[in-house]
């Protein structure tokens, strides 16, 4: 790798200036963020000293401990269904023979990665509405099959890439002597696939965490979940309160993003 | 483990309310949680508030239906589209016990005659923002943004927003809002043209900015001004004489709202002068409800950016949604400007 004498994107004039630069416009905001979320005063702009006490006031906020719960209760169900159909989608897509429109299956479980978010929000608005005007049922329903089908690919993803990477002949093996198909899954692919479930599971769970739009258009009465309750804060003063709350999400997002990284890295 | 599903799968069914719920659709941070505690104590309703960040997000979804929200606080400019969408109830505020509170001022505007549909949540101007310790002149004036004295040239900031500046520019020469008369139109744009030099900016969030000295003038929104005047007591709030924007919001109750009875009553209890209070004191703008003053805290009383001074309201015009033809030459006016 050292002396490959290769094109090396590394040893391009101006590479290291790009890069530092496309890190400082991505992470100095976000520390700015931070920061003032331990500003004592009540700007985002001006600083009046070290405070906790809009993590205090968050805490004690009654609408964000509900809108926080209600995002969490959404997260938990949406990564278990789409990590749970990720699973038989990659499983389909990898342990099978190749069979025509796999190309067109494999495009449409990704489908929510290329459409525009706001086209699926508006989609989804409309066919709710219906619904929940015919049903008369408005519970909280609706945002988790919202979430869990734009987590599908999230969790896809990754799962398909470590059913890809696993070795076959143990598979095969389990078949010689006489495993049933769901024998062999159970015994031998499950054990191996666990890292890529439980990596795909924690992405959507993020992703789900964060979501504004489609949840802004699909939510009904009293349903305001963490994001969605930072959006409404924007017409009023923006006090330190939103940064306390924006780095408790970030610190959750990262941790999540690195257990996924470590849980990727775990080989066989 | 087994209690955390339990709790989680009990989520999932539908709220089942008893009789005597009420689901308000409000800006974020806009509902005084105080005044709600009162109304579900005296009452005995359930009140559930869910936010939204724009009037268009909430149109969107109260067309698509199936929403669930009783009551809806859109702004002023706003309701004829609700109105003509067929989303509003005529839910009849004047006919209601405390609709003899309502500030006569505000009865018949423009965008719900006689108050058939809607009854105020708050309002707001938009107005001159001056430190008067850099300029002690006559601040009730839109020359100071148009036609500057020497002290506050290169200190001035305008926020972007077209219809408000536009309003106040068409005013200033003499115009009426919505105009499409060409000949005011240009001297509106001369007039801007020939004041844009003397802005430092055009942007918004300049509390800090004010409070520090760093600009000293600018067109602005009275709670703006207001909480600059909290960090920085030099600063005043003027009203030009030859007029400026009023922006309003009003509540409303929606065609397909099922708890219709609460939602009456809700909008019985906002037009009682305390309960208006309430909703001031916590939004920090004035209601439309006479005799709600004696309820609000005392920097709220006389604050110069919420009372309007008598000689001046008779400046003050309710902002409309103008029709395409004068918004097209607007556009073409502030996009010059601009550059």
């Amino acid at each position: 790798m050292a002396e490959s004498k290769g094109f090396n994107i590394r040893r391009q004039t101006g590479f290291a200036t790009i890069a530092v630069a496309c890190f400082v416009l991505l992470y100095l905001p976000i520390l700015l963020l931070v920061a003032y979320s331990f500003n004592s005063g009540s700007s985002i702009a001006i600083w009046e000293g070290f405070s906790w006490r809009w993590y205090q006031s968050a805490w004690e906020n009654e609408l964000v401990q509900e809108a926080t719960v209600r995002s969490l209760i959404i997260a938990v169900w949406a990564s278990l269904i789409s990590t749970t159909v990720a699973v038989l989608a990659a499983l389909a897509t990898t342990r099978t023979r190749k069979f025509k429109g796999q190309g067109a299956v494999f495009a449409m479980i990704n489908q929510p990665l290329m459409v525009p978010e706001i086209v699926t929000a508006v989609a989804l608005l409309i066919f709710f509405a219906m619904i929940k005007v015919a049903t008369g049922y408005s519970g909280l329903l609706y945002l988790i099959i919202a979430h869990s089908a734009f987590c599908i690919p999230f969790a896809y993803l990754p799962i398909r890439a470590r059913l890809q990477g696993m070795d076959l002949s143990l598979e095969q093996a389990a078949a010689d002597l006489y495993a049933t198909p769901f024998q062999a899954f159970r015994r031998i692919t499950l054990p191996q696939l666990w890292p890529g479930i439980l990596a795909g599971a924690m992405l959507a769970f993020v992703i789900s965490l964060d979501d504004v739009v489609i949840t802004e258009f699909v939510k009904s009465a009293g349903q305001d979940t963490l994001p969605t309750y930072m959006l409404g804060q924007l017409r009023r003063v923006i006090t330190p309160e939103i940064n306390a709350i924006s780095t408790v999400l970030i610190g959750i997002s990262v941790t999540m993003v690195i257990g996924f990284t470590l849980l990727s890295k775990i080989r066989n | 483990m087994k209690k955390t599903m339990v709790a989680m799968a009990l989520v999932l069914a539908a709220p089942a309310y008893a009789d005597g719920a009420l689901n308000i659709y409000n800006w974020g941070n806009y509902t005084s949680p105080e005044m709600i505690t009162k109304f579900e104590a005296e009452t005995g309703i359930k009140v559930t508030i869910t936010d939204y960040d724009s009037n268009d997000t909430a149109l969107a979804k109260i067309k698509a239906g199936g929403h669930g929200f009783d009551i809806v606080v859109p702004s002023g400019t706003y309701i004829p589209i609700f109105v003509g969408e067929g989303l509003l109830m005529e839910s009849k505020p004047n006919e209601m016990e405390n609709f003899k509170h309502m500030d006569p001022q505000w009865v018949d505007v423009e965008f719900d005659k006689g108050r058939n549909y809607t009854v105020p949540w708050q309002w707001g101007t938009v107005g001159v923002t001056v430190n008067t310790a850099i300029y002690g002149g006559d601040i009730n004036t839109a020359a100071v943004i148009f036609n500057p004295p020497e002290e506050l040239k290169g200190k001035i900031n305008v926020v972007p927003e077209m219809n408000d500046v536009m309003g106040m520019a068409i005013h200033y020469v003499g115009g009426e809002q919505c105009t499409a008369d060409k000949e005011v139109l240009m001297k509106v744009r001369d007039t801007l043209q020939a004041a844009k030099p003397n802005w430092i900016s055009m942007d918004y969030g300049m509390i800090e900015k004010f409070a520090a000295g760093d600009v000293a003038a600018g067109v602005n929104w009275n709670g703006a001004s207001f909480r600059a005047r909290e960090k920085n007591a030099d600063i005043g709030f003027g009203y030009p004489q030859t007029g400026f924007p009023v922006w309003m919001d009003n509540a409303a109750i929606l065609s397909d709202a099922k708890n219709v009875d609460e939602a009456k009553t809700f909008l019985n209890f906002i037009m009682d002068p305390e309960n208006a209070a309430m909703l001031s004191s916590f939004a920090r703008y004035a209601n439309g409800i006479s005799g709600s003053e004696a309820f609000m805290p005392e920097d709220m009383k006389a604050a110069p950016e919420i009372v309007v001074p008598a000689e001046l309201k008779a400046a003050a015009y309710v902002a409309k949604t103008c029709p395409p033809e004068a918004t097209k030459l607007y556009t073409a006016i502030w996009t010059e400007l601009q550059k």
